[in-house]
């Protein structure tokens, strides 16, 4: 394993007596692409700001390549971060804006213009050197940003919502654009995000945060197909979530019926959540199934249809090809690996099924998140 | 460093606020020679003086009719105006403006000086009546013009364009759509600017100074009582002026409290 | 309907052309015109006698300006600094003096300033030698220093307030102290206040009349009271006086234009408030 560049050791922090982290702890190691997940408020831009100095733990200790940099103010830390607003010098041009930290460490002007030439050209900028700041483009001013924390020549670029304010299209290039600037430079990305395609698509490393505290961290793959409680399966991707009680090992019951699974390790009859991924679920005729129920709700999402399907008043949600009508009686099949059983936690019958569910009201809650989002940031 | 920002701020204020202490102080001064800075005990009997003045009365008679005509005026015209400007395109709109902030960068006493001019002219031409009231009301509308006018035309800017056809899309006359949507939304700014309008007028002396003939106001009657050797009436009056504009910030302030203030409602829409 | 509203701004059109546009062309038509109406240059020639009265209130109107912006910026940069509430009722108190009448508070400088004024009576008390304070450059200074630091303060709180928290913490990520920050990043970006707070410091300074009279005393004179007493007062002489204002706006549009120049344009909204 190679070594930790940043550690966060017992950090607690709270803002106008209102506890935002207690007793964090986290490292990272050297160059990662590491990502912060959680929904608005859970603490993970406050962890990016503890690292960045911006923020003075009441408790605990950060640590930089083994050295507590408890102390350490901002300016003096060997690491630059990208700010949701970009945060650029209105007063400077796009070339001064980039060479602003190397002339604060007094580089000579010729250095000086050789790397901003050079990082212009990293972020497909070259030509715009001199434009004014209020000329660009959010996607532009977005790669100025990125260029002028590079300039430094970090260990560590910390990126707080960098994508927030850019539209879906121009989000997804510079998702691949700053994934190949991490491997080009080879530096420690740390990345904070509430959008979990965004965290699934472009980190080594995810880590799901809640309520000011880790839920889990893994690599995505790991995050999506193997979460550890009710809370992730619902945060990452679509989940069914069911109570279930494991019987034995690689014997599961839920739904009124026993399944066999993959999962063991559990103690005899102990009480599980039960998490099926809604495309890995396929639809059968209804005598060949123990689970049936009634098609309620077709929604067509371009790739696949969204199908809500009614058993016995638990509503499942099913990502087929296939097109089911409304009130088609089906059956519900499921391999023993689309099975997946956690361990119940405090999130336990918090989550899960799609009873309420509807597009619109999805898009409501999305728009709210980033309304709390913006207000938080606002402070 | 707190502490160091903490004494500088109160050196700055105490040197905002000496002369305003010292004038009240010296409204209770009980002295016989008419002394301006020594301490004779205290008394109240510059303010029953003052009551008693009737050339002090007239001349806040007449500075008050003034700044209420002007201020209503100056409001009217400038809301019209600035509704216009609001809806030129970029060239008008420059010329506009050029022509708004140009008594705003003059020199005070040039402009006083020209309308001096103008007025005199005018006289000599019409070989009718002097300098006064008329010509101090008509000076002082144009001071305040654009004033109100720049509290008016932000208000405008940043009303949604499309209120105004909305209104008119559900069925209001043209007329009845400026008075119940687009005149609700620009309120503060008028009321901004009629405010600014008023304590201006009132306050003005520069610009009265060189267009009242021998008509009084009160900054004209205060300056021609500093040329002399003054009465303590003249502190008096001024404690009771800064009493009442003090009265008036506070309620105006503790209103502003009790309606939602206006950066809560912008903070909503971001 | 576009160009039906476009209509509403006429009569305001016509008001400001037959009350300001006339007015200065009168200005200029006296300025060069004898007191026979005949075109003559007479009197932009003899305001050139007057050039000492012109440099001294430049020279005064600048003094006092500068002494505003090195007074008024640090308290700006205070009141920006604390929570909304308090920052309301600061900007509040810097304006209040504004609201009583400047001649009165003027008149006030001069019991506070006099010979045997209180502060000299304080000195003495004290067992100090008494200084003599009024009718002296330094007291028009201090008197335009007084009446105009709010016009200062304000359009320097302004920008100040408005600079984002972010933009300060991304110098200081780059690696900007305290001092680097302030001198690279909060004085660059204040630029737009510190020019709106200059000119509006520095016209009402330069071409004031009352202060030199009630602080200055006689041996002060300067631009404003030439003006006055070719007007209302005891050398009438409305064709000189028209000259002498026609110069002093065009020094300061050319002082404006100067300062213009720094300022990168954007800000031409925000010289009122």
């Amino acid at each position: 394993m190679t070594h930790s560049i940043i550690s966060l050791k017992n950090i607690s922090v709270s803002y106008d007596g209102e506890q935002v982290l207690k007793g964090f702890n986290l490292d990272i190691h050297d160059g990662e692409f590491v990502t912060l997940l959680g929904p608005s408020g859970c603490g993970k831009t406050t962890v990016l700001r503890t690292i960045a100095g911006f923020v003075t733990p009441e408790a605990g200790d950060v640590f930089f390549n083994e050295t507590k940099i408890n102390d350490l103010p901002p300016h003096k830390r060997e690491l630059n971060t990208i700010f949701q607003k970009y945060a650029l010098f209105p007063h400077l041009n796009v070339y001064d804006n980039i060479a602003f930290g190397m002339r604060i460490k007094r580089k000579k002007e010729s250095e000086v213009k050789k790397t901003v030439v050079e990082l212009l050209e990293l972020v497909n900028l070259s030509g715009y050197a001199h434009r004014g700041i209020a000329q660009l483009s959010g996607g532009q001013q977005q790669r100025v940003a990125i260029a002028r924390a590079l300039a430094n020549e970090p260990k560590i670029l910390l990126l707080d919502e960098p994508l927030g304010a850019l539209d879906l299209k121009l989000r997804k290039d510079m998702q691949v654009q700053l994934k190949e600037i991490q491997q080009q430079t080879g530096i420690t990305f740390i990345f904070v995000t509430h959008d979990q395609e965004e965290a699934l698509s472009m980190s080594d490393t995810v880590v799901v945060m809640d309520g000011g505290e880790i839920q889990q961290i893994g690599t995505p793959i790991d995050i999506y197909n193997e979460p550890k409680n009710a809370f992730v399966a619902d945060f990452i991707g679509e989940s069914n979530i069911l109570d279930g009680l494991m019987l034995e090992d690689f014997k599961v019951r839920f739904a009124g019926h026993l399944f066999p699974c993959l999962d063991k390790g559990f103690s005899k009859n102990t009480p599980v959540d039960v998490v099926i991924r809604p495309e890995d679920i396929t639809f059968v005729p209804q005598d060949a199934s123990h689970i049936k129920g009634e098609v309620t709700n077709v929604t067509f999402k371009g790739v696949h249809y969204e199908i809500i399907v009614d058993v016995d008043g638990f509503k499942w949600m099913i990502q087929s090809t296939a097109y089911q009508a409304i009130g088609e009686k089906i059956g519900l099949s499921i391999l023993p690996d689309a099975i997946h059983v956690m361990e119940k936690s405090d999130y336990s019958g918090t989550f899960g099924d799609y009873s309420t569910f509807s597009d619109e009201m999805e898009e409501d809650m999305i728009l709210e998140e980033e309304a709390e989002l913006e207000d938080e940031n606002e402070v | 460093m707190k502490m160091k920002s903490k004494i500088y701020t109160f050196f700055i204020f105490l040197f905002l606020y000496a002369p305003i202490i010292v004038l009240i102080v010296y409204s209770f001064n009980d002295t016989v020679t008419g002394s301006r800075s020594v301490w004779g005990g205290f008394t109240l009997r510059w303010y029953r003086k003052l009551f008693e003045d009737r050339l002090i009365m007239e001349a806040l008679r007449n500075s008050l009719i003034i700044a209420f005509s002007a201020s209503f005026f100056a409001t009217i015209l400038g809301t019209i105006a600035a509704i216009g400007i609001n809806s030129m395109k970029s060239l008008g709109r420059k010329i506009m403006m050029n022509v708004t902030n140009f008594p705003m960068v003059n020199p005070e006493i040039v402009t006083g000086v020209s309308m001096m001019l103008l007025f005199v002219f005018a006289v000599s031409l019409l070989n009718g009546r002097t300098l006064g009231m008329g010509t101090l009301i008509m000076a002082h509308i144009t001071f305040c013009l654009p004033y109100v006018i720049l509290s008016v035309l932000p208000k405008l800017r940043q009303m949604d364009p499309n209120l105004y056809e909305a209104a008119q899309d559900l069925g209001c006359s043209p007329f009845k759509s400026f008075w119940k949507v687009v005149l609700p939304q620009i309120m503060s700014g008028i009321i901004t600017g009629a405010t600014m309008a008023f304590t201006l007028s009132i306050d003005d002396f520069v610009i009265s100074y060189f267009t009242s003939g021998t008509t009084q106001t009160l900054p004209i009657y205060i300056y021609s009582m500093t040329r002399k050797r003054i009465s303590p009436e003249i502190n008096a009056l001024s404690t009771l002026l800064f009493a009442v504009v003090l009265i008036l910030l506070l309620f105006a302030n503790f209103r502003q409290k009790k309606a939602p203030s206006e950066k809560a409602a912008k903070g909503g829409e971001v | 309907m576009k160009s039906k509203s476009k209509m509403l701004s006429a009569p305001y059109t016509i008001w400001m052309t037959i009350f300001i546009i006339v007015p200065v062309i009168l200005v200029g038509y006296f300025a060069f015109t004898d007191k026979q109406g005949t075109f003559t240059l007479q009197n932009i020639i003899q305001v050139g006698e007057y050039s000492n009265v012109f440099i001294r209130s430049i020279w005064l109107g600048a003094l006092a300006t500068a002494i505003s912006l090195v007074l008024g910026y640090p308290l700006a940069y205070i009141i920006s600094q604390r929570t909304e509430k308090m920052q309301n009722v600061m900007i509040m108190l810097v304006m209040l003096p504004m609201w009583m009448n400047f001649l009165l508070r003027t008149y006030s400088w001069m019991t506070l300033l006099e010979n045997n004024g209180i502060i000299n009576n304080l000195l003495a008390s004290v067992g100090l030698p008494r200084v003599q304070m009024i009718n002296t450059a330094g007291a028009v200074v201090l008197g335009m220093v007084y009446n105009y630091i709010p016009y200062m303060i304000l359009p320097l709180y302004n920008v100040l307030n408005k600079i984002d928290n972010s933009v300060i913490e991304a110098a200081q990520d780059l690696g900007a102290d305290r001092r680097s920050v302030f001198l690279k990043v909060i004085i660059p970006m204040s630029m737009p206040g510190i020019i709106s707070g200059i000119t509006m410091v520095f016209v009402p300074a330069v071409s004031t009349f009352i202060i030199s009279k009630m602080l200055g005393g006689g041996a002060n004179l300067l631009i404003g009271d030439l003006i006055d007493m070719q007007f209302l007062g005891s050398a009438y002489n409305p064709n000189l006086g028209s000259a002498i204002s026609l110069v002093l706006m065009v020094i300061i549009l050319i002082c404006m234009g100067i300062m213009n120049q720094f300022d990168d344009g954007e800000n031409t909204g925000g010289m009122l408030l």
